[in-house]
């Protein structure tokens, strides 16, 4: 099934790619271009021919694959008619009728506003503690521990799940092992519940902090040590110049941050899938999982599409939104 | 497929040998057919030859990705209808008369169980009825104490549900061949399913792991194919002698489900003499001995059954037997999606307490309307 996920992931990576670029042309955009002296002007087509290769990898892989899935999301298209597109037809809005119809697309859309709600501040939050404290130091255990910390998001999502897979086992699992040495009866982990939900939201916000500490850190180090010795001379204390001086200053990594986490957990799918073997988890099921399960597994492609054009919507509004929130704060 | 799929080029050196065609074998999980299949089926290029898990078989057919063999099959001996095991003949994978797959392996289900602690709980011999089944679940249940259980139900396996209803006499598919569970029959399978939830004679864990389970003893009973055999022989060989496969106890009758996996030959295959060659050395009885003995999986031809190396093993006997009373799982392209759903509601009943009848009647309606 992880290859079944690894298409999806693609494709929705894709989708992300296309927000995440969109993301920086606004901020480009935003910053005042310098014009070109007039006389020079032969050469000012030569940026378009920097950015065209970028543009066409934009068109290919990003918009024109979202084009096809809002085609495709109005017809009934399934395996038989792959072969030969034709056959299928279109059959207006019935797929998105469908969708919104089910009970179980808005349990899955809860999940994921759930995810969305508590892991990326959690994630924010951790992830910005520890940057801040690796930051104290250049000594040797400090580097040591920047690359420890760096660990989970570079380790295969395979390896991730076995391991935690015998973490949460309920029935040889160490966490069970662990309670039972103090008299506590099994837990089950990963059952349908907010247990299970809180189980997996843990193994995805312990994943997720590995990127989002190093971006912080990079950016913690780019403040120039200057204002803070200034700050220091002004009287402040540790406390004082982290908030102070140190976070406004790295405004723009802390909405990076912001911006890219909640794109990746309203796709949240990883670790929901391999924890619970494939198995279907209603506690656990995110739209992007949902859509997986009931669409690309059955290989109802209509309605697979209905679904992710839906997440892509979703996605999309909430990406414009911060961008909007962001640019009144500047 | 899967694991298996290297051993698989040992088996065709004898057929690259005799015949002058060399088989270039790819093996991929079966985690990954789907994808596989689509990608191919979207490109057109294929595998000259592929096996075909029976789960799989009806996406195949509705794909349009394999040949039509029926006119060409009297020129190959071996892969002659009545040479396979009465439950998994040509006709049975291909109902509608075009033949585009033969068997290949044959898999089924039966009770595996734990003599040693059936005897500790005072059970002489296997259950051999379903008022057994769960008389002795209970008496296991009760013996083994804190977290033991009786039997297990898989909360995730399409079989067992639908076996209990041909077992109860009934049918999962009407004429037509649309499958349905609105059968009594159907209803007494459900009550029989879920009275181990209700009488807490199975785990409720989802991840639960059943090899682990048969071996610590937590589950001293349940229903499973040939390749546990492998899997606890594996994991606890110090087991052996302590435990045993038997038919599946009986309602009506003890039917049981027939899996396994059949071979084809992709649509614009160029080489049909020659991937006919293979199926035909494939289905020959002496290869599905060999293949037997290299990965452990079941003849579907019915002489290679007669093999010693077969005839040797009480378990073959058991899982020969139970194969001459087996049906197939629906092969309605839909059936995925069918499936999925009873789970849910069976799940939904037994895990979160929902109302029975109301699980079913929106069950009957969602397969009804998949099925439009």
């Amino acid at each position: 099934m992880v290859g079944g996920a690894r298409t999806l992931t693609e494709r929705f990576n894709v989708v992300t790619t296309s927000i995440r670029a969109k993301a920086t042309t606004v901020s480009q955009l935003a910053r005042p271009l310098r014009r070109s002296p007039r006389r020079r002007r032969p050469t000012t087509r030569a940026p378009y021919w920097f950015v065209a290769p970028s543009v066409a990898m934009l068109l290919v892989f990003g918009i024109l694959p979202v084009l096809v899935a809002a085609i495709v999301s109005l017809t009934n298209m399934d395996i038989g008619d792959l072969a030969s597109p034709t056959h299928a037809h279109f059959i207006g809005l019935q797929n998105y009728r469908q969708l919104f119809g089910d009970s179980a697309f808005w349990q899955a859309l809860r999940n994921t506003v759930l995810f969305v709600a508590v892991g990326v501040p959690v994630i924010m939050v951790i992830s910005l503690a520890i940057a801040l404290g690796l930051s104290r130091s250049e000594s040797r255990l400090y580097r040591a521990l920047r690359a420890l910390y760096f660990l989970p998001a570079i380790t295969a999502i395979v390896a991730i799940s076995l391991i935690w897979g015998y973490l949460y086992n309920s029935q040889f699992g160490v966490l069970n092992y662990l309670l039972s040495t103090v008299g506590v009866s099994p837990v089950e982990w990963l059952g349908n519940s907010n247990l299970g939900r809180a189980s997996v939201a843990a193994v995805g916000i312990w994943r997720a902090t590995g990127l989002d500490i190093i971006i912080f850190l990079a950016a913690i180090m780019g403040v120039p040590q200057e204002y803070s010795e200034a700050a220091a001379i002004d009287g402040a204390g540790r406390w004082r110049t982290t908030f102070s001086v140190t976070i406004p200053l790295i405004r723009y990594a802390l909405f990076f941050v912001a911006v890219t986490t909640v794109i990746n957990w309203l796709q949240f799918f990883d670790e929901a899938f391999v924890l619970n073997q494939g198995r279907p988890n209603p506690a656990t099921t995110s739209l992007s999982l949902y859509i997986y399960q009931e669409g690309f597994k059955f290989n109802q492609f209509g309605f697979a599409s209905a679904g992710s054009v839906a997440l892509f919507a979703l996605i999309a509004a909430v990406t414009a939104l911060q961008l909007r929130l962001r640019k009144s704060d500047d | 497929m899967g694991d298996e799929g290297k051993l698989f080029p040992a088996l065709v050196k004898q057929f690259t040998a005799s015949t002058g065609i060399k088989v270039k074998v790819e093996s991929i999980p079966w985690d990954n057919v789907n994808d596989k299949l689509t990608t191919a089926v979207a490109s057109g290029n294929g595998p000259d030859v592929l096996q075909v898990g029976l789960s799989n078989l009806a996406t195949f057919k509705a794909a349009g990705a394999l040949k039509d063999l029926t006119s060409e099959l009297p020129k190959y001996p071996h892969l002659a209808s009545d040479n396979f095991v009465s439950s998994l003949t040509n006709e049975k994978l291909n109902p509608d008369g075009h033949v585009v797959n033969v068997p290949w392996v044959a898999d089924t289900r039966v009770l595996f169980y734990r003599s040693d602690l059936l005897t500790k709980a005072g059970i002489a011999a296997p259950p051999s009825t379903w008022t057994d089944l769960h008389a002795d679940a209970v008496k296991l249940a009760a013996a083994g104490g804190k977290g033991k259980y009786g039997y297990y139900i898989p909360q995730w396996d399409q079989a067992l549900p639908n076996i209990f209803t041909w077992q109860a006499g009934g049918e999962i598919q009407d004429s037509s061949g649309k499958v349905t569970f609105a059968s009594a029959a159907a209803k007494t399978a459900t009550d029989f399913y879920e009275s181990f939830y209700a009488d807490k004679l199975v785990p409720t864990n989802a991840d639960f792991d059943q090899t682990q389970g048969f071996v610590s003893g937590a589950a001293p009973m349940l229903v499973s194919g040939p390749y546990l055999e492998k899997a606890i022989n594996d994991a606890a060989p110090q087991l052996k002698g302590k435990w045993s496969v038997a038919p599946l106890p009986a309602g009506q009758s003890n039917i049981s489900v027939v899996a396994g996996s059949s071979l084809g030959v992709w649509k614009n295959s160029k080489n049909l003499e020659a991937d006919l060659q293979l199926l035909d050395y494939l289905d020959t009885p002496s290869t599905q001995v060999a293949w037997f003995k290299a990965a452990n999986e079941l003849p579907s031809t019915k002489s290679a059954f007669d093999d010693p190396a077969l005839t040797a093993d009480p378990m073959v006997a058991v899982y020969a037997k139970q194969l001459g009373n087996a049906n197939l799982l629906p092969l309605a392209p839909k059936w995925g999606a069918i499936s999925a759903a009873q789970l849910k509601a069976l799940n939904n009943v037994a895990l979160q307490h929902a109302n029975e009848a109301k699980e079913l009647a929106t069950l009957n309606s969602t397969v009804a309307n998949l099925q439009k």
